[in-house]
């Protein structure tokens, strides 16, 4: 798309970054630390493939069948918001010993479905006036649905770097980034009418834990890359016996971990 | 409105309570109408693998709780305030449709002690007729343990409840838990298999001279057939109890146990999708004449006459639709009168979480009731004397599940992102376990459910404003329990302790704390001070009954479940009386 060619450029310079950053820093020893992502890769590869149940085998003549979950694209994000979120992503989760960056994690694309569905339309909220303030503790009070409140952030958020460091967040480099991440969190950074930091804490980075966490039919935890991370065996059908046999034993089943795709 | 054809018995709210109540009626060949605004979940991606496990979809979005788009809550702290509603509700989740919260409840079924049905009495006694504050407006249910006994016992069976028994017809059993209220036998299973965690926490509570027991369970240890002749599947440990139905049957549940056998009995009648929206009420001749409601799939409003009306919806729902369709004295905090809203109380809740790099927690294979308790500090099981505070908890390790979007321990001063959270999360997602507390609540002057003038739900009806906050006698017992459970955390021989925080004012809707809230509708012996009888029967309708953790009036160290289903097949068996000969029973 020739009207983003610069901010799609800047970006990949700026994955670049974190990615350089990111194989600097200190990690826990391990060769199964090390070769994860490698794994994961291959992993994803076979989960996205053709089903092997002969029920819905294709037959002879038919093409291959395409590989569905990598058909990518932003439902709700728009170019900026996407610039901001991916570099946000990439950000809180570099690519490292543990896991890919955060793009390639799917994490991006987990926020932008969440926006784009039930959830961001405010789906089973209270959405009725009139609007009042309170304390945090009475929660979210705002007229605005999570996709409105999500994109009235991001815009304040890009007018506050803008004003603090002269760029875009997604030109900040890796380092400032973090620390402007660091700021919204700590309530540092100010918005005339937004709560940045409520913005930030309870819409923000939830979705970003979801997006790590979350089965991978959700779009995030590409490759299960979070589970195999905590070593976290998904979810089988029964523990009975597991419960017993690996009581205060390590489980060999946390290194294959199963999600509703291997089960569907 | 259409007017249907009378029923003899209609019930509000398809689940647990109505369950409980229709199998004592439909025993004596009794007709019962149950109405649920929800509908039937056994069929639906809810009670199916895979789609079962899914915890964004059921868990961190609640895919089994009201949808409070519909229906949600106001709050405020004091009288004084204006409240705002709970857009999102955390802190506890109402349920929907046939089966209610009992669907996603975790499965923890207590006997309350022994005096909680005499609590005013009790500590009168024990402290003196003063030593109750004035804003503590504590009162006897008017039923003692000793009567509830048979029910309890009933219930458990029905229920497949796996425990150990600590007081056996007065002997205290070793491996129990000896401050239980006397019982008649064992528990219908044996106990779920311990965790590591509980293993943990039995080893620390037991250096200290306590005595840890398991929780009884409604997640069978073992395939189960009931006096009914239901039967539940093995728990298989999967770690997803609460928020979730169980796929394997294996959770006693009302949609398990007692739906399919009622709907096989002639006169028992589940009207799905079915909105409730007021009792109709004969002020003069103090008499329900039915209910009217709206049933969602048509749109259509119907008036359903009944002889009698049973309000067994959640708490919340309880109180609100006495209150709109005027049936007893509101309650007015100013002038300590009226009742209904009164009594309304929750749990304080606290917990700590440690980390032990040689100890594997494998947190993922665990039940809702996968817990060890100890009883040392709750309630009044120790002295009070001099203490500023009535009231405690239970200490206890629940391990009940391993999902990873909420359920990821990292040690204190550890950053939410990066490389340094995810080694955090590496290194200790199964080496981590947390212990808690889960502390009574008893009933205060200015905590108390009412309309709010403001808000209405999707059917113009206004919503349930809760003024409520942790007054200082649930903050003072929660620091002192606190510190309690930090000893025992502390003796656990953990690589590290994070700190025992024990919860405080402001009350947050934002954190899930427990869906045990309780009051609104008080049982007792004074019509000035409660809205239904021992038996509970309307003191204004004697043709109406309510039941659930709204009769509470006051909350406990323990879930509520096992006493208001020993309250409810008591009801049931009372209803039949009164079907029989319609009077005060």
């Amino acid at each position: 798309m020739d009207d983003l060619g610069d901010t799609n450029k800047n970006r990949r310079g700026f994955l670049k970054q974190v990615a350089a950053v990111s194989g600097s820093m200190p990690f826990a020893a391990g060769a199964a630390a090390a070769g994860l992502a490698a794994a994961n890769s291959a992993a994803a590869q076979t989960a996205a493939g053709a089903p092997a149940s002969p029920a819905t085998a294709a037959p002879p003549a038919a093409p291959p069948a395409p590989k569905v979950n990598d058909v990518f694209g932003y439902n709700s994000l728009s170019p900026d918001e996407a610039a901001f979120v991916e570099t946000m992503v990439n950000v809180m989760c570099p690519a490292d010993a543990y896991t890919p960056n955060g793009v390639d994690c799917g994490l991006a694309i987990f926020i932008d479905r969440q926006l784009a569905g039930s959830f961001g339309k405010g789906a089973r909220r209270y959405m009725r006036g009139p609007w009042g303030t309170g304390i945090p503790q009475q929660g979210y009070q705002l007229p605005l649905t999570p996709e409105q409140w999500f994109k009235a952030g991001v815009a304040a958020a890009g007018q506050a770097c803008q004003a603090k460091y002269g760029k875009s967040f997604d030109n900040l480099t890796p380092a400032d980034a973090d620390a402007f991440l660091h700021d919204l969190a700590g309530g540092k950074v100010k918005d005339s009418e937004l709560d940045m930091a409520s913005w930030f804490n309870e819409l923000v980075y939830p979705l970003f834990t979801q997006a790590c966490f979350a089965d991978p039919i959700y779009g995030g935890n590409y490759g299960k890359v979070f589970w195999k991370m905590i070593g976290y065996p998904g979810l089988p059908a029964t523990n009975t016996i597991n419960m017993v046999q690996y009581r205060g034993k390590p489980f060999p089943g946390a290194k294959d971990p199963k999600s509703i795709a291997d089960f569907s | 409105m259409k007017k249907l054809e009378s029923r003899t018995v209609v019930i509000i709210g398809g689940g647990l309570t109505a369950g409980l109540v229709s199998r004592q009626l439909t025993a004596q060949g009794i007709d019962v109408l149950v109405l649920e605004r929800g509908g039937d979940h056994t069929k639906g991606a809810e009670a199916k693998l895979p789609t079962q496990r899914d915890e964004l979809r059921w868990d961190t979005h609640q895919g089994l709780a009201q949808d409070y788009g519909v229906q949600t809550y106001t709050l405020r702290y004091t009288s004084k305030e204006s409240a705002l509603p709970v857009r999102w509700m955390e802190a506890f989740l109402p349920g929907e449709g046939l089966g209610g919260a009992a669907n996603h409840w975790n499965g923890h079924t207590w006997r309350w002690s022994e005096y909680d049905p005499q609590l005013r009495t009790h500590h009168e006694q024990r402290y003196g007729k003063k030593a109750i504050p004035a804003d503590m407006p504590l009162q006897d249910w008017g039923v003692t343990y000793k009567e509830m006994e048979p029910y309890h016992h009933l219930f458990e069976k029905l229920f497949g409840i796996a425990g150990k028994a600590g007081n056996i017809n007065g002997q205290i059993q070793p491996g129990g838990n000896p401050f239980e209220a006397p019982r008649r036998d064992d528990f219908p299973l044996k106990p779920l298999e311990i965790t590591e965690a509980g293993i943990v926490f039995k080893g620390a509570a037991e250096k200290l001279g306590y005595k840890p027991f398991p929780t009884p369970a409604a997640n069978a240890s073992a395939p189960y057939t009931n006096p009914d002749g239901q039967k539940l599947g093995q728990c298989q440990y999967c770690g997803h109890c609460e928020r979730f139905i169980c796929e394997a049957q294996a959770k006693a549940s009302p949609e398990v146990l007692l739906y399919p056998m009622l709907k096989q009995r002639k006169g028992f009648e589940a009207r799905l999708n079915c909105h409730v929206l007021g009792i109709n009420y004969d002020s003069k001749a103090k008499r329900v004449t039915g209910v009217h409601y709206v049933d969602l799939l048509t749109g259509t409003e119907y008036e359903q006459p009944a002889e009698v009306v049973m309000l067994g919806a959640f708490t919340m729902t309880n109180s609100k639709l006495l209150l709109t369709s005027r049936i007893g004295k509101p309650y007015d905090a100013a002038s300590n009168t009226g009742v209904v809203g009164k009594n309304f109380c929750y749990q304080i809740n606290s917990g700590v979480t440690l980390f032990m790099k040689d100890r594997w927690f494998n947190p993922f294979f665990a039940t809702g009731s996968t817990q060890m308790y100890m009883d040392e500090y709750n309630n009044d099981n120790f002295d009070h004397s001099g203490l500023g505070f009535f009231g405690g908890g239970g200490i206890n390790c629940s391990m009940f599940k391993g999902r990873p979007i909420g359920s990821r321990n990292v040690p204190p001063g550890t950053p939410n992102w990066g490389t340094a959270w995810k080694k955090a999360n590496a290194d200790w997602y199964v080496h981590s376990m947390a212990m808690g507390i889960q502390g009574s609540c008893y009933p205060h002057r200015e905590n108390y459910l009412s309309l709010d003038p403001t808000y209405t739900d999707a059917y113009g009806q206004p919503l349930i404003r809760m003024t409520f906050d942790w007054r200082d006698n649930e903050q003072k017992m929660a620091r002192f329990v606190a510190g309690k459970l930090s000893e025992v955390a502390h003796a656990a021989g953990a690589d590290i302790v994070g700190p025992a925080a024990p919860r405080a004012a402001p009350f947050d809707i934002r954190q899930y704390q427990s869906t045990h809230i309780t009051g609104g509708t008080p049982m007792g012996t004074d019509p000035r001070t409660s809205v239904v009888s021992p038996h509970l029967q309307h003191w204004d309708a004697h043709n109406l009954f309510v039941v659930g953790a709204s009769v509470y009036p006051h909350n406990s160290g323990y879930n509520p479940t096992g006493p208001l289903s020993a309250l409810a097949l008591r009801l049931g068996d009372d209803m039949v009386k009164y079907v029989q000969h319609p009077q005060m029973l």
